[in-house]
């Protein structure tokens, strides 16, 4: 095989016809309008908030909204922030990252603003407490909210005459009914690891002492001691599940859910319109997960889902002014919810979804809290930590893992410790 | 003794084994053609028909031309630039190798070899943005420095086999060193040029963690980045996903194929020095 | 003209060596107030398992892969460069992969790995396959390494067969007179005569694989649980996702020192080998 001397004239060309290509490209940049960067961080509603977008520059045409849906979100927010480039708007998961980002004033003070008019007081409190660039600030504008309970299948429930579990013994009961009729109970969607922190948060808040956080970061108490029977329970449903819930994700899980294929998913209401998605008129109930055996004791975790919020010291305040005001109109909101089946956030709105019937009375009487694992500094890989132990089924080790990791992170920082006020 | 006798058991354990190669891409081409009902199994059945909609979905939901242009640019620009400057400044070290300064600048552009890049990951991405280079022509500025270290080193080693009447020859007749570089050196290098050119072009083009850390706007994405996100967001729907796999795997493979021999001689080139 | 070029090396890749020492000092997460800590984050790095695990891991499949390549890469080599038909074609089929985006091979090597692989073993009624290598800690680390030798074998073979074919062919006639056998052949002149590539293509792979990023993306995320994750991994994850980007930083140092000394070491020691056989 001897070596040609020279490159064969195709490639040659080819390149030229890639420079000439790049050339053009760097001539078509800038129209004269005004950029902002929308960060967008949930998967399920990128098409709704790219509509929204266009629908935002056709009546601003000297807007241009550049829409971002990264991959893995918060990996990605902050690679952004170390690179000091803060997106102008963002939309982010009311969470423990979200209370960090503020305390470490990434987000405008919206305090006065016209934007906050109608939002219910309650859902500002929530984002509060997660924390804030300083005292009194208001750094978001909560958008919607969540209820995390579990999803059931109306149909196959009627079929076995199985009926809405009101402690967990009868939650469990219920999961041995279905598993001895061949049907999954629990689908298990570890593949994506968070999918493990939905029920995780209602059991903790049930079954914990109430102030456990408060203690844990004053060192008062450990995992170990506060949430063993946590940590019983949900392994306990994890035995419900399919096999190998490793090598499925969330997709998997709710397609198959979809499917009829599992009486229940442990997720939140954010996940029905995933579900639908092949099947629009599929009849999805929704419980709060009774952790205990007292039916008075049952709580639903609620959490902001969606938190609007603006750069500090972004470029363009009046533009992002206006696609905040935009964004916030009660018909857009309206829109929002019925699409993703969430709680609406601005006084007099509410969400007459079928899905959301069995946990309304829940958000009207306000047996509300908030989701536990937002108590997690980030830096804790709570969800493989979850993975590991559901795969293993080893308690302690997952308990002593908690704590080790939550003391040597602790130890390890001077900011963002206990930020977030239960 | 010496006729060359064809080993046929060799060659068909070659081809074989070639399949380990070949399974994949087979597996990637027949499942991007089918309908997700046909998944399923193990997924080395033939598709009923082909279904070209998997294409159009993918090259819609990925923004494909956009992804391929971005890449193209990057890659065609990391390469042009690499050739032009880091063969230049090989040129320079390796004809002042008497020198004690060249000497350390040789030694400190090649130990740069041994700092993989994650290493310097989490400062880069600030500094880049620092200087506004979170871009796509950032990323071109990082594959042409990062890629001093390795081309020094085999440019080096190349330009010291060539003898130096030609450039003496060019100095009396007047040329200045500049002109000397272009049009006496340059076109010698001619080999080593397609050697780097291609091992820069691999890595531009497929690179992941780079752009992953470097850019920002999400419309200079390039081709793996934009399977990245769309994993992540369609998971499921594997036709589709292959099918734009498939996509972002055809341009380079094309010209592969057209330039096989070249490429591997090149590659040869660059280890045999 | 060099000049220049030292300035931008500097500004791109010396700066940023000596930023992350200095980051390493802190408690920073990348933005907003940081304190400066002292030592601490080194002190907290060796006893921190998820590092200490990464490092077993990324070591493990570095140390697999570099010697699983090297011998797959020698072996096929040798063969394509014996007395076989269609040589141009089959060199060229076995060198694709060096051409393709980790990234995206590894996610078609994960729906194989996941569902290709099981459904081929429940119709085999083989047990140990009806599950996907990928979910179990104890075998994902196989699929990875499969997906590091697919890959990297392509490009190590086409090195050997380069330092094959600098072995003069009178060498084989001779010895074959005298009636070695191939595998003596092998031994004796063909591996003492291609030491020197046989070093390059041990000390580039090590180099590589230590860096191992894509293709565990691609496979695992890291998972199951943070089993999976190699160092490179770990200071993306730690560092952004994490908010710890100091003490990721003061990882990257430990991993620069730990990567210098071993390519050092490795260099020599392969050295010594190419000059005493």
């Amino acid at each position: 095989m001897l070596p040609r001397r020279n490159p064969p004239r195709r490639v040659i060309t080819l390149l030229a016809v890639a420079l000439l290509l790049a050339a053009g490209l760097s001539a078509c940049a800038g129209d004269g309008r005004t950029t902002i960067t929308f960060f967008q961080f949930k998967g399920e509603a990128q098409e709704y908030f790219r509509t929204l977008a266009a629908r935002f520059e056709a009546q601003n045409p000297d807007v241009r909204v550049v829409v971002d849906n990264p991959a893995d979100p918060e990996t990605a927010l902050r690679t952004r922030l170390v690179k000091n480039d803060v997106p102008d708007v963002m939309t982010l998961n009311g969470n423990g990252t979200f209370g960090e980002f503020a305390s470490a004033r990434i987000f405008r003070d919206l305090t006065g603003d016209p934007v906050l008019e109608g939002v219910n007081r309650s859902y500002l409190d929530v984002i509060a407490t997660l924390g804030r660039g300083g005292p009194g600030e208001v750094n978001g504008v909560p958008f919607a909210a969540n209820a995390s309970g579990l999803l059931y299948n109306v149909d196959l429930f009627e079929e076995h005459g199985v009926a809405v579990p009101r402690t967990f013994s009868e939650l469990i009961a219920a999961a041995r009914t279905f598993r001895d009729a061949g049907v999954t109970p629990f689908y298990g969607m570890l593949a994506d690891s968070w999918t493990a922190q939905s029920p995780l948060a209602p059991l903790s808040a049930q079954l914990q002492p109430d102030d456990f956080f408060e203690q844990r970061f004053r060192d008062g108490t450990t995992f170990a001691r506060g949430w063993a029977s946590t940590a019983a329970q949900l392994a306990r449903l994890f035995e419900y599940t399919q096999p190998d819930p490793l090598s499925k994700g969330y997709e998997d899980g709710t397609a198959a859910f979809a499917r009829g294929e599992s009486a229940m998913l442990l997720l939140g209401s954010y996940a029905v319109p995933q579900i639908r998605f092949g099947k629009p008129d599929f009849t999805i109930g929704s419980m709060a997960l009774p952790a205990t055996e007292d039916p008075a004791r049952t709580t639903l975790v609620s959490g902001v889902d969606v938190v609007l919020a603006a750069s500090r010291q972004g470029d363009h305040p009046a533009e992002v002014d206006r696609f905040l005001r935009f964004l916030m109109r009660r018909p857009v909101m309206e829109e929002y919810c019925r699409a993703q089946v969430a709680v609406p956030t601005l006084e007099g709105l509410s969400n007459d979804d079928p899905a959301l019937a069995g946990v309304s009375e829940y958000i009207e009487s306000g047996r509300i809290v908030g989701f536990t694992d937002h108590q997690f500094i980030p830096a804790i890989p709570l969800g493989p930590l979850l993975q590991s132990f559901l795969i293993s089924g080893d308690e302690r080790a997952f308990l002593r893992d908690l704590d080790e990791d939550w003391d040597k992170v602790a130890a390890r920082r001077t900011w963002g410790l206990g930020a977030v006020i239960a | 003794m010496r006729t060359v006798r064809v080993n046929w058991w060799l060659t068909a354990l070659l081809v074989v084994l070639s399949l380990t190669v070949l399974i994949p891409l087979y597996f990637a081409v027949v499942t991007a053609f089918k309908t997700p009902d046909q998944l399923g199994g193990t997924g080395f059945a033939l598709p009923d028909g082909l279904h070209w909609a998997n294409f159009a979905d993918a090259w819609r939901l990925t923004g494909f031309p956009k992804a391929a242009l971005n890449s193209a640019v990057i890659t065609v620009g990391a390469v042009v630039l690499t050739l032009l400057t880091n063969s230049m400044v090989a040129y320079a070290i390796a004809r002042n190798m008497d020198r004690r300064f060249f000497r350390g600048l040789y030694l400190y552009f090649v130990s740069a070899l041994f700092v993989p890049f994650p290493i310097i990951m989490l400062p880069v991405a600030k500094q880049t943005a620092i200087l506004h280079l979170d871009n796509r022509a950032g990323l071109i500025v990082l594959y042409v420095v990062y890629g001093l270290a390795f081309n020094i080193f085999v440019f080096t080693a190349y330009i010291n086999s060539i003898p130096r009447e030609l450039e003496e020859a060019a100095a009396i007749d007047g040329a200045s060193t500049w002109i000397t570089f272009w049009r006496v050196i340059f076109p010698l290098l001619t080999p080593m040029n397609a050697t780097v050119g291609i091992l820069t072009c691999l890595w531009a083009w497929n690179d992941f963690l780079l752009p992953l850390v470097i850019l920002s706007d999400p419309g200079s994405a390039t081709l793996p980045l934009v399977q990245y996100v769309f994993q992540s967001q369609f998971q499921t729907n594997y036709p589709v996903a292959f099918a734009s796999y498939l996509m972002a795997m055809a341009p380079l493979f094309v010209v592969y194929v057209f330039s096989q021999r070249w490429v591997i001689s090149g590659v040869v080139r660059g280890a045999v020095k | 003209m060099v000049v220049p070029a030292v300035l931008i090396f500097f500004v791109f890749h010396t700066v940023p060596v000596l930023q992350g020492v200095f980051y390493s000092f802190t408690d920073s997460p990348g933005y907003g107030p940081f304190e400066l800590v002292g030592l601490r984050n080194y002190v907290a790095l060796f006893g921190d398992p998820r590092v200490l695990h990464a490092y077993w891991f990324t070591f493990l499949i570095a140390g697999v892969s570099t010697v699983a390549v090297n011998v797959v890469s020698l072996t096929i080599a040798v063969w394509l460069n014996s007395r076989i038909a269609w040589r141009t074609t089959l060199r060229g089929i076995y060198f694709v992969p060096n051409i393709l985006a980790i990234l995206i091979v590894g996610y078609i090597f994960n729906y194989l790995f996941s569902n290709s692989l099981p459904a081929l073993g429940e119709r085999l009624g083989i047990g140990r396959l009806s599950t996907s290598l990928l979910t179990d800690s104890s075998t994902a680390w196989l699929g990875i390494v499969i997906l590091a030798v697919w890959q990297a074998a392509a490009f190590n073979i086409i090195i050997y067969i380069a330092g094959l074919q600098t072995v003069p062919v009178d060498l084989y006639e001779a010895s074959a007179i005298d009636g070695a056998s191939p595998w003596r052949q092998f031994r004796s002149i063909t591996f003492p005569m291609i030491a020197g590539f046989f070093t390059i293509n041990m000390v580039l792979s090590l180099k590589s694989f230590l860096q191992i990023f894509d293709h565990i993306v691609a496979l695992t995320g890291g998972g199951p649980g943070t089993d999976t994750e190699s160092v490179a991994l770990l200071i993306y994850k730690g560092g952004f996702q994490g908010g710890e980007y100091g003490y990721q930083s003061a990882n990257s140092v430990v991993f620069f020192v730990v990567i210098v000394t071993l390519s050092i070491v490795q260099l020599r020691f392969l050295q010594k080998r190419e000059t005493s056989v």
